[in-house]
């Protein structure tokens, strides 16, 4: 096939409003939905600048632009109403990082792919609030910082601090949530206020291989490495009064923490070993895509089952690790301030996946059909009074958390109606990267990172230098212009923004 | 599998980079190292001078023609004496690595990844540790794939982290790669953390030979 020009390829994407592109069918073989993505005119010129240069090198070197990969899951097979990129698009492995794409359950062809859901599976953010206030930190802001990078394994090689065995692993990957309560490292009410109450009900742990639960056993409870940070935020402003006073937050200036992990090395190699066995699959069931990457098998197949039952191990053991953590915050906390978690009021506000394929109920034109959601890089976000959301969030709709980069505001948005909807109730993760790792790292100065960090007062602990730069703001898209698309295109609404007082990474 | 995939979904490299005329290569060198350089005022030199001797043990026979002056542009991100280097990728890294045959190249590509991590300069050795690998896969890419795996395993388990590392077998009729690694033990208190490696992917991978040279393009989940 001839490559297309960068006009001829515009030509397939159309606008309905300032935040919304449609990609119509024929853009890539075989679509069987249209693709639609949101972005403001900002965002708009990065994602063409990366299907320009796709064009100009024709057929030769480098990987596929996001707006390629979200057509080419729109060709997958079982897809209905059409393949959603959100504002944090880029380019990722086989889905674009920012894709939702729901498959029918009740279609015997449809499938799932590891791929729409990505390597770092229930990677995830939580926020966890305090009683206290900027002022009350400030005085103590290093020794904090120090407390959590003390208390909390981060970085390439950590190893966990909570004692686990093989057979704690095992009973992790079960119960989730439950078992951190169990063992104590987790409060009761902390479940409540968690996606899918911290426990996927599927989970197997016999589905997963005994490759993913040795690369686990010794990560269980650390940090990792990458775009992973635990920090201490302070509320900066209040969109929504009472959506936010629902969530225990109440004032500018009430300081929060936020931390962003996944499932280690766990939930990575659940997804290698699911992809070697795809493979496979693919072959035997003659399933047809357009790229390598995307592999997949039937939902109703061996592979398919078994991978949706290891992936709801790989989520529960992410939810357990961010427990961990948590635990390990609330004691940083307590040992600094002298005074109980408790005392301190620090209680989960919300704990949100973004990466995670689950099975949920949606109307489809007008009928509800029980479909395979994938998420890869978006964040579920329910209206309000959908069943599936806590009973203190009913009114305000799904506490949806946002975590920006190194240095900038996070946000936490609410779920709304219309972004169920549209958009199979998803919206943005965070800022999503603009710069690759290795131009970071070449055109950015780990000293000016580092200065321009601490003249906007900002604390930072992180294992590895080199990260600073690769990690630095200006790797990444800028997470407000994220947020405001979204909020104008009416998928999330803007309820808190935080900014970062400290920050604790790999 | 690959050549199910239609032409646009998998876009292969013909020509990798250009590579500039032989007269201006020599104009090419000065800027070469520069962007690590600067990123890393006072690291570069020792680094350069340390790996290359790390390497040249695990390389003897040094590639034809690529000796420091002869370096081609396109590898021109490499540290003197590395036979690899990190390309652009938004969200992960792709490494590239070359050697005289493919064991050299598959091996220069594990060694990328171990560098990643931790600069592999600063492992020492530690004989008791010395180890081999063994992989199977059913065709070139997914021996390749199984063979990065294999290596990140052990990485994520025994915290191994290889300073040389020496593919002894690689066979092409039963898929079968052996290789031997001498390095130690990663820890958080001796060593420089780079970033953690999740994953090895088949994303834009290519096995590229001819009958002087080899090089591979392997892009990691970071």
């Amino acid at each position: 096939m001839a490559a297309r020009t960068f006009e001829e390829e515009k030509g397939y994407i159309s606008k309905e409003t300032n935040e919304k592109y449609w990609v119509n069918e024929g853009f890539v073989p075989n679509m069987k939905v249209p693709g639609v993505f949101y972005v403001n005119d900002g965002l708009r010129s990065l994602l063409d600048e990366e299907l320009q240069n796709y064009c100009d090198r024709g057929n030769v070197g480098g990987f596929l632009p996001a707006v390629k990969q979200l057509a080419n899951v729109a060709a997958l097979p079982g897809i209905v109403g059409k393949s959603i990129a959100l504002p944090d698009v880029h380019s990722g492995y086989g889905f674009a990082i920012g894709n939702v794409a729901a498959m029918d359950m009740s279609d015997p062809e449809a499938v799932v792919s590891p791929g729409g859901v990505g390597f770092d599976i229930n990677c995830g953010v939580r926020l966890i609030r305090t009683n206290l206030t900027e002022d009350q930190v400030r005085p103590v802001q290093e020794e904090l910082a120090q407390a959590l990078f003390d208390h909390i394994p981060v970085g390439v090689g950590s190893q966990g601090i909570i004692p686990t065995t093989a057979k704690d692993l095992e009973e992790a990957l079960e119960m989730g949530m439950d078992w951190s309560v169990r063992e104590g490292y987790s409060w009761v009410e902390d479940k409540e206020h968690c996606e899918e109450y911290g426990r996927m009900l599927n989970a197997d742990p016999s589905k997963v291989s005994k490759r993913a639960k040795k690369r686990g056993l010794p990560q269980m409870g650390t940090l990792g490495a990458g775009n992973h940070y635990a920090e201490i935020q302070v509320v900066e402003e209040i969109f929504d009064t009472a959506a936010a006073s629902r969530m225990g937050i109440n004032r500018v200036g009430q300081i929060c923490i936020m931390i962003h992990s996944g499932s280690r090395g766990l939930g990575h190699q659940v997804a290698t070993d699911a992809l070697t066995s795809m493979e496979k699959a693919m072959s035997r069931d003659g399933i047809k895509t357009n790229d390598r990457q995307l592999a997949c098998a039937r939902i109703s197949s061996e592979e398919g089952q078994n991978y949706l039952a290891a992936m709801a191990c790989a989520a529960n053991y992410a939810w357990v690790n961010r427990c961990s953590m948590t635990f390990l915050a609330r004691q940083a906390f307590a040992k600094v301030f002298k005074k109980n978690p408790d005392e301190l009021d620090m209680h989960l506000v919300y704990d949100v996946s973004h990466n995670i394929a689950k099975i949920e109920e949606h109307l489809v034109d007008g009928e509800i059909k029980q479909l395979l959601v994938h998420r890869k890089g978006s964040t579920r976000a329910f209206p309000p009074h959908h069943p599936l959301i806590p009973v203190d969030y009913q009114f305000t709709g799904q506490p949806v958390l946002i975590g920006g980069t190194m240095g900038t505001c996070s946000y936490v948005l609410t779920g709304t109606k219309q972004g169920m909807t549209e958009t199979f109730g998803s919206t943005c993760h965070g800022a999503g990267r603009a710069r690759s790792r290795s131009n970071a790292r070449n055109k950015l100065d780990y000293e000016q990172v580092l200065h321009s960090l601490k003249s906007k007062g900002i604390s930072i602990r992180v294992a590895s230098p080199k990260l600073v730069m690769e990690e630095a703001p200006e790797s990444y898209k800028d997470v407000t212009q994220v947020v405001d698309t979204c909020h104008a295109a009416g998928i999330s609404k803007k309820c808190v923004k935080l900014r970062p007082l400290a920050v604790v990474k790999g | 599998m690959v050549a199910e995939a239609p032409e646009y979904a998998l876009p292969q490299r013909q020509v990798v980079r250009r590579r500039r005329p032989r007269g201006q290569r020599a104009a090419a060198e000065s800027p070469r190292k520069r962007p690590l350089d600067e990123a890393f005022p006072g690291e570069a030199e020792g680094r350069g001078g340390e790996e290359g001797a790390a390497l040249k043990i695990d390389a003897p026979a040094t590639a034809a023609g690529t000796g420091a002056e002869a370096l081609p542009e396109y590898r021109s991100q490499a540290i003197k004496g590395q036979k690899f280097e990190y390309l652009d990728h938004t969200a992960d890294v792709q490494c590239h690595a070359w050697g005289a045959d493919l064991p050299e190249a598959f091996a220069n590509v594990g060694l990328a990844m171990y560098n990643y991590m931790t600069p592999i300069k600063g492992i020492t050795v530690d004989e008791s540790l010395s180890r081999s690998f063994e992989a199977e896969g059913h065709d070139l890419q997914s021996l390749l794939f199984n063979f990065m795996d294999e290596l990140l395993f052990v990485f994520h388990t025994e915290f191994f982290v290889a300073r040389r590392l020496r593919v002894t077998k690689l066979d092409r009729e039963s898929w079968t790669i052996e290789a031997k690694a001498e390095g130690g033990k990663f820890s958080r208190d001796l060593h420089e953390c780079g970033t953690e490696v999740k994953a090895i992917t088949y994303s834009a991978m290519q096995i590229l030979e001819s009958p002087t040279e080899a090089e591979v393009f392997v892009i990691v989940d970071i």
